[in-house]
C-alpha cells in the first residue's frame, strides 16, 4: 500500500468537507480531502451568495473559531449589504453576493496551501470497515485509502436524480455524476437514509436581459464583512489612505489609487468596485403561464417523492400556495465579475424546457432572454441526523461523522457549520480530548446541530432567528466574544487574533463597570446610556475605544435587563443539559416509563436530560423518572 | 421550567374540612420567602434556629391573609433536606389559598405532583428501596394530574386558553417572520394593528383572570341568602350572625319587606350576607316587590341558607322552595330545635341539614363554620370558580409578558426583537397549561402563512 494512513479522511469538498478538511489540517491532523474533480472545491450550486438572516451569524461564529467561509466570501464578493437595520442587533445580519469562479478558486488555492492537507480526486464508493472497525474509504475502483476517521460530506449526490419537467436523469448536480454506490454502502451498515428535494433557478446569460426594465439595487458601503481577516485589511487599507493623500491634490484626486497585486487569495481589495443586483417581478401572465402547465412540473407531476424546502419555495410552490398574490418578487444577480450568467432569484422551477423559457420571458426586463442553464429540482438520499451525536460522530461506527446537506440541512452555511464542528471533533477524538459542543446558548452551529441530533428533520432544514431560544445573546456583533473560550481550546485560530478579541472583552467589562459607577448629574453613566437617543460618543465621560468595542458596550447597556433574563434560562438551562444519561440506562427496563417516551429514547439516544426534554412528546414527568433512575445509579436494581 | 433549584410549595393537607391546613414551602428560598411574607415578634424566621416554631401572621397583598404557626427547618434537617419552611393556617381552602398565593407571589413556584417526595428522594432521604414507589407515584399522580388537568381544560377554561393562546402565536409569527425575512418577502401590512392585536390578548387574560379567579370571592364576597317562610327567624339569624340588631325582628310574619344586604367576614373569607322577605303568596304591592328581589337574590346566590321552623309541621311549600336550590349550594337550618320537634326531613338527604336553636345564641359559631366550608368546597368548585393557583401564576405572568410586547412595540423605533422575546415567554408559560410547545408551533405557523423565498 503506497498511500499514508490518514488521520482525517473528508469524502466531499464542498462547503462542509472544506471546512471540516481545513479545520482538521490547521489543528495539526494529517488530512485528506477526496472529491470527483478538484476544480469543483466550495461550488456554489445555487445561488452565488453567503449569509442573509441567521446564516450570517453562523458565518460569524465559524470566522471567530478559525473557519474560513467568511474570509472566503469577504475576499470573493462582489456586492455587499446589511439586512434587518431596523430591528434591533439581536437581528442583523450580512448578505454577499460572491464571485462565483473566484469563490471556488480561492477555497482551492487555500486548501492546497495548508500544510497536512491533500486532495485526493477519486470517486468514495463505500466504508472500509473491518470486524466492525472503520479502517478509511473504498473507492469506485476498487482501491482503499486508510484513514483513522472519516467525515461525509456528500452533499447531494447520494442517489441525485435531477428533474426537469418529466424528464430525469441521475446526477449529484447539473453536469456532476452521481454517488449511488455510497448509498448502498450505507444502508448495509445499517444507517435509515430519506429522501428530499431542493431545485434551483436558470440561469440567464446578462447581455440577453433588458436592465431598464428592472430596479437597481446597489451594495453598501462601507461594505460590512464577516471576517476579522477582510476586518483587519480594510483599517490598513484606510490608514494607507490617509498616508498618501497630498493636501495639495485637487478634488477628483481623493480617488486615490492603492497597490494591490491580485492574487487568487485576494482577487481585489476585499469590498472594492462593488456591483448591483437588480429586482424585477412575476407577472399575471407568468403565473397563468404556470398554473397552465402545473401538471408538467416535476414536482406537480408526482416524479418526485421527496420533502421540498417549505422556505425556499419553487415558483409552482407559490404559485399554488399563495394565490392571492399576484406578484413575486426576482433578483437578477450577477455571478462573478466577468461571469456572464445571472442568478433569477425566485424562479427555482421544475418545469420542461419550453414551459421555463415562456414562464421567465413573461418577467419584465426578461423577454428576450436567453438561458444558459435550465432550472431543475434534485432529489437525493440525506441520513437522518438523529444517528448522530452532538460531535457529528455516528452512533453506530466509531469515528465516522456526517456533515452538512447528508444531514438534511439545506444552505452553503449550514453545511460550513457542521463541517467545522466535525472535522475538529475527528481530531479531538483521535487525541483523546473532550469533545468540541457548541450549546444552544452558546451559539446558532449549537442550535443547528442539537435541532438535527434531537429532533431529527423532514424537510431541508434552514437556520431562522426563530430557531433560537436565546436570540438577544446570540447576535452576529458579539460572535467572537461568544466563541472566544471556544476557539481558544481548539486552536485553529491565530493567538493574534484571540489575544485582539481577548484584549477587547477586557476593554469592554471594565468599561461597563466604569459606566455603572460613575455617576454624572444624579445618574449613573450606564443609565444615561441606556436612553435610546443616547449613544456612547454623547456620554459626558468616555474613552477612546474601537468600533468593534464601542458596539458592544452600548448593545450590553441598553438590552441589559433582556440579556440578563436569557442569560438566566441559560443557566436554568445548563443544570439539565450537564446532567448526562449514563450508558448503563436500560429503557427497556424501565417500566414507569410511557412506551412511546421509551421507543423515542432508544432511537435518539440522548446524551443530556435536557436534550431529552427537546424530544417531541417527552413529558417533564418522564424526565422527573430518567432523574430518579439516574440519581439512583444502576446498582440498586440488583438490590 | 427547572427541576431541583427552584423553591416550590403547595398544600400538603388534602382539601376539604380542617382544622389546621398545612402549606408547605422547600428549597433555597424558603426562609427569605419567609421574611417576607411573615410577621411576627422579635427575631426574623431567617434568623431563628432550625426545627423551632414561631408564631404571627402571613401577609397578603389585601392584608392579613391568616394568623399562623411557622415551622423552620434548616437543610438538611428537613423532609427534603433542603431548606424549608411550613406554615400551619386555619383549615377550609380560602385562608389556605390565600397563604399559598402570599408564598407563590413571593417567589415560589407551584410543586408538581410528588415533587416533595421526588425531591426527598433525590437528596437521599428516603431509602434507595423506595425508589420504584417514587417513580410510580410521579407517573400515577402527573397522569391524574393530566386528566384532571384535560377535563378541567375541555371546557370554558381550555376554550379562553386556547383563545388567549391562539391569538398570542399568530401575532408573535408576525412578529418573528418580520424578523426572519426582509421586507420584500412579506406583506406591507403585517405589522399593522399588532398593538391592538396584542391589546385584545391582553383584555382576555385579564378578563379570564377576573371571570375565574376565586378573587371574585375575596373581593365582593360571597353571596349568602337566607331564605325560607315568613317567621321561621331569618332576621333573628341575620343579626346573630353580625352580632348586632340590624334588621327588625317581631312575631309578625312578613316584618322583612325588602332584602337587607350586610357585610361579614368569616374565616377570613368576606361574606355579604343577605336576608330577605319570607316567601309566601302576598296581596301586598311592596312585600310582593320584595319577594321578588328575594327570588333574584337566591339565584344568584353563592350559597342559600334555607331556614325551617323545626317546632312546626314540615310546609308542602318549603320543599319545594328547596328542590328550587341546587343541593350543593344550599343548607337547611332547622330552628327552633328546643321546642319539640315536628318537621320531617328525610326527604332531603341529598342537601346539608342542620339543626340549631337561634334562641340562645350559642349555635351561631357552629352555623358560621358551616358557612365557611360550604363556600370553600362547593363554590370553589363551580366552573367560574375552577381556576387552579398554578393556572392563576401562569395567566398572571403571561400578561405580564404580553403588556410588556405591546409597550416595546409602542416605542420609537419598535423594538420587535425584545417584544418578540416577550411574546415567545409568554407562549412558553401558556403552554404550560395547555400542554402546547410553542417552539415547533410558531415555526409552523410562520412557514404556513408567508411566502418566504431569499
Amino acid at each position: 500500500m503506497t498511500t499514508p494512513i490518514y488521520e482525517v479522511l473528508i469524502i466531499g469538498a464542498g462547503h462542509a468537507g472544506c471546512e471540516a478538511a481545513l479545520a482538521a489540517a490547521r489543528m495539526g491532523a494529517r488530512t485528506a480531502l477526496v472529491t470527483m474533480e478538484r476544480q469543483a472545491v466550495a461550488r456554489m450550486s445555487c445561488n452565488p451568495s453567503i449569509g442573509g438572516i441567521a446564516k450570517s451569524h453562523i458565518v460569524c461564529e465559524l470566522d471567530a473559531l478559525g473557519g474560513e467561509m467568511g474570509r472566503n466570501t469577504d475576499y470573493t464578493g462582489i456586492q455587499f449589504r446589511t439586512l434587518n437595520t431596523r430591528k434591533g442587533p439581536a437581528v442583523q445580519a450580512f448578505r454577499v453576493q460572491c464571485d462565483k469562479d473566484a469563490y471556488s478558486r480561492r477555497m482551492l488555492a487555500v486548501i492546497e496551501a495548508t500544510k497536512n492537507l491533500d486532495i485526493i480526486e477519486a470517486l468514495a464508493a463505500g466504508l472500509w470497515i473491518e470486524n466492525g472497525t472503520l479502517r478509511g474509504v473504498i473507492t469506485a475502483d476498487g482501491s482503499k485509502i486508510a484513514a483513522r476517521a472519516v467525515i461525509l460530506a456528500s452533499g447531494t449526490f447520494l442517489r441525485g436524480v435531477i428533474h426537469i419537467g418529466k424528464k430525469q436523469f441521475p446526477g449529484g448536480r447539473k453536469g456532476e455524476a452521481a454517488a449511488d454506490q455510497l448509498s448502498a454502502s450505507l444502508i448495509r451498515l445499517g444507517f435509515s437514509l430519506g429522501r428530499l428535494k431542493t431545485g434551483t433557478p436558470p440561469r440567464l446569460h446578462k447581455d440577453s436581459i433588458d436592465w431598464n426594465k428592472t430596479e437597481i439595487q446597489p451594495g453598501e458601503e462601507p461594505p460590512p464583512f464577516f471576517s476579522e481577516s477582510a476586518r483587519e485589511g480594510r483599517r490598513l487599507f484606510h490608514v494607507e489612505q490617509s498616508r498618501v493623500m497630498d493636501p495639495t491634490s485637487t478634488p477628483k484626486n481623493t480617488m486615490f489609487h492603492v497597490e494591490h497585486c491580485p492574487s487568487t487569495l485576494a482577487p481585489w481589495p476585499p469590498g472594492s468596485d462593488q456591483m448591483p443586483c437588480f429586482l424585477t417581478h412575476t407577472t399575471a401572465e407568468t403565473h397563468q403561464i404556470i398554473r397552465d402547465n402545473l401538471g408538467l412540473s416535476a414536482m406537480y407531476g408526482g416524479s418526485i417523492s421527496g420533502t421540498g424546502v417549505r422556505y425556499c419555495p419553487s415558483i409552482e410552490d407559490k404559485i399554488v400556495k399563495f394565490s392571492e398574490r399576484d406578484s413575486h418578487h426576482v433578483f437578477l444577480e450577477p455571478e462573478g465579475r466577468s461571469s456572464q450568467e445571472i442568478y433569477p432569484n425566485g424562479t427555482s422551477n421544475s418545469l420542461p424546457e419550453d414551459v421555463q423559457v415562456a414562464m421567465i420571458r413573461s418577467i419584465p426586463g426578461l423577454e428576450r432572454a436567453v438561458f444558459t442553464n435550465l432550472a431543475y429540482a434534485i432529489e437525493y438520499d440525506f441520513s437522518d441526523p438523529t444517528q448522530l451525536t452532538h460531535t457529528l460522530e455516528s452512533k453506530n461506527i466509531e469515528n465516522f461523522y456526517c456533515a452538512g446537506q447528508i444531514n438534511g440541512t439545506t444552505g452553503y452555511e449550514e453545511a460550513a457549520g457542521q463541517g467545522f464542528v466535525a472535522g475538529v471533533n475527528a481530531v479531538l477524538k483521535l487525541r483523546g480530548l473532550d469533545p468540541f459542543v457548541l450549546g444552544r446558548g452558546d451559539a446558532y452551529i449549537g442550535v443547528l446541530i442539537d435541532d438535527l441530533v434531537t429532533k431529527g428533520t423532514s424537510e431541508p432544514y434552514r437556520m431562522f432567528t426563530s430557531r433560537a431560544e436565546h436570540r438577544l445573546i446570540l447576535r452576529q456583533d458579539n460572535a467572537v466574544f461568544r466563541m472566544l473560550p471556544f476557539a481558544r481550546r481548539i486552536g485553529v485560530l491565530a493567538e493574534s487574533s484571540l489575544a485582539r478579541t481577548e484584549r477587547m472583552h477586557c476593554q469592554i467589562e471594565a468599561e461597563l463597570k466604569r459606566l455603572a459607577s460613575t455617576s454624572v448629574g444624579g445618574q449613573s453613566l450606564a443609565a444615561l446610556l441606556r436612553r435610546t437617543e443616547i449613544h456612547y460618543s454623547d456620554l459626558p465621560s468616555r474613552l477612546d475605544f474601537d468600533t468593534q468595542v464601542v458596539d458592544q458596550i452600548e448593545v450590553m447597556t441598553k438590552y441589559e435587563g433582556y440579556i440578563t433574563r436569557e442569560q438566566l434560562q441559560i443557566e436554568k438551562a445548563r443544570l439539565l443539559e450537564t446532567q448526562s444519561i449514563p450508558s448503563w440506562i436500560d429503557y427497556d427496563q424501565i417500566s414507569t416509563l410511557r412506551f412511546e417516551c421509551r421507543e423515542k429514547m432508544k432511537r435518539i439516544r440522548p446524551e443530556s436530560l435536557g436534550q431529552a426534554t427537546r424530544i417531541s412528546g417527552v413529558t417533564p414527568a418522564d424526565i422527573s423518572i430518567l432523574a430518579v433512575i439516574i440519581k439512583r445509579g444502576p446498582i440498586a436494581r440488583q438490590s | 421550567m427547572n427541576p431541583d433549584t427552584d423553591t416550590i410549595a403547595a398544600v400538603a393537607t388534602a382539601p376539604g374540612e380542617s382544622a389546621i391546613a398545612i402549606i408547605r414551602v422547600s428549597g433555597p428560598a424558603s426562609l427569605p420567602i419567609a421574611d417576607r411574607i411573615f410577621s411576627c415578634e422579635g427575631t426574623p424566621a431567617s434568623q431563628r434556629a432550625s426545627n423551632s416554631f414561631v408564631h404571627g401572621r402571613i401577609l397578603s397583598k389585601d392584608g392579613v391573609a391568616d394568623e399562623v404557626i411557622l415551622l423552620i427547618y434548616r437543610a438538611p434537617h428537613s423532609y427534603t433536606r433542603e431548606d424549608s419552611i411550613e406554615i400551619q393556617g386555619h383549615g377550609g381552602s380560602i385562608a389556605t389559598k390565600r397563604i399559598l398565593r402570599s408564598v407563590l407571589d413571593a417567589g415560589a413556584r407551584p410543586a408538581e405532583p410528588g415533587e416533595f417526595t421526588k425531591r426527598a428522594f433525590l437528596s437521599g432521604r428516603i431509602d434507595l428501596l423506595q425508589a420504584e414507589a417514587v417513580l410510580d407515584l410521579i407517573r400515577a399522580r402527573s397522569d391524574r394530574a393530566a386528566t384532571a388537568a384535560l377535563e378541567q381544560l375541555s371546557g370554558r377554561l381550555s376554550d379562553s386558553f386556547g383563545k388567549a393562546y391562539d391569538e398570542i402565536i399568530s401575532t408573535a409569527a408576525d412578529l418573528e417572520a418580520t424578523l426572519d425575512f426582509s421586507e420584500d418577502e412579506l406583506p406591507p401590512t403585517l405589522l399593522n394593528g399588532v398593538v391592538r392585536r396584542l391589546q385584545q390578548g391582553e383584555q382576555h387574560l385579564q378578563d379570564l383572570l377576573d371571570t375565574w379567579d376565586e378573587g371574585h370571592l375575596l373581593r365582593e364576597g360571597a353571596l349568602v341568602v337566607i331564605s325560607g317562610k315568613p317567621n321561621v327567624g331569618k332576621s333573628t339569624l341575620l343579626n346573630a350572625l353580625l352580632g348586632i340588631d340590624r334588621a327588625i325582628v317581631t312575631p309578625m310574619p312578613g316584618t322583612t319587606r325588602d332584602t337587607i344586604e350586610e357585610l361579614l367576614v368569616i374565616d377570613g373569607l368576606s361574606v355579604r350576607l343577605v336576608d330577605t322577605a319570607g316567601l309566601r303568596d302576598t296581596d301586598c304591592e311592596i312585600e310582593g316587590e320584595g319577594i321578588r328581589r328575594t327570588r333574584s337574590a337566591l339565584e344568584k346566590a353563592d350559597l342559600v341558607l334555607y331556614l325551617i321552623d323545626g317546632s312546626q309541621t314540615l310546609d308542602p311549600v318549603d320543599i319545594e322552595q328547596i328542590k328550587t336550590i341546587p343541593p350543593e349550594k344550599s343548607v337547611i337550618l332547622v330552628n327552633k330545635s328546643d321546642l319539640p320537634k315536628k318537621a320531617n326531613t328525610p326527604s332531603m338527604t341529598d342537601r346539608s341539614v342542620i339543626f340549631i336553636s337561634l334562641r340562645s345564641g350559642d349555635d351561631i359559631p357552629f352555623v358560621k363554620r358551616i358557612i365557611s366550608e360550604k363556600i370553600s368546597t362547593h363554590c370553589m368548585a363551580q366552573p367560574h370558580a375552577v381556576i387552579s393557583e398554578r393556572h392563576r401564576t401562569l395567566v398572571l405572568s403571561t400578561l405580564k409578558e404580553v403588556s410588556e410586547a405591546s409597550r416595546l412595540l409602542q416605542n420609537d423605533p419598535p423594538e420587535t426583537a425584545l417584544a418578540a422575546s416577550s411574546l415567545r415567554a409568554s407562549l412558553e408559560i401558556l403552554g404550560e397549561a395547555t400542554g402546547r410547545v410553542y417552539h415547533d408551533e410558531l415555526l409552523n405557523n410562520i412557514f404556513s402563512r408567508f411566502c418566504i423565498g431569499k
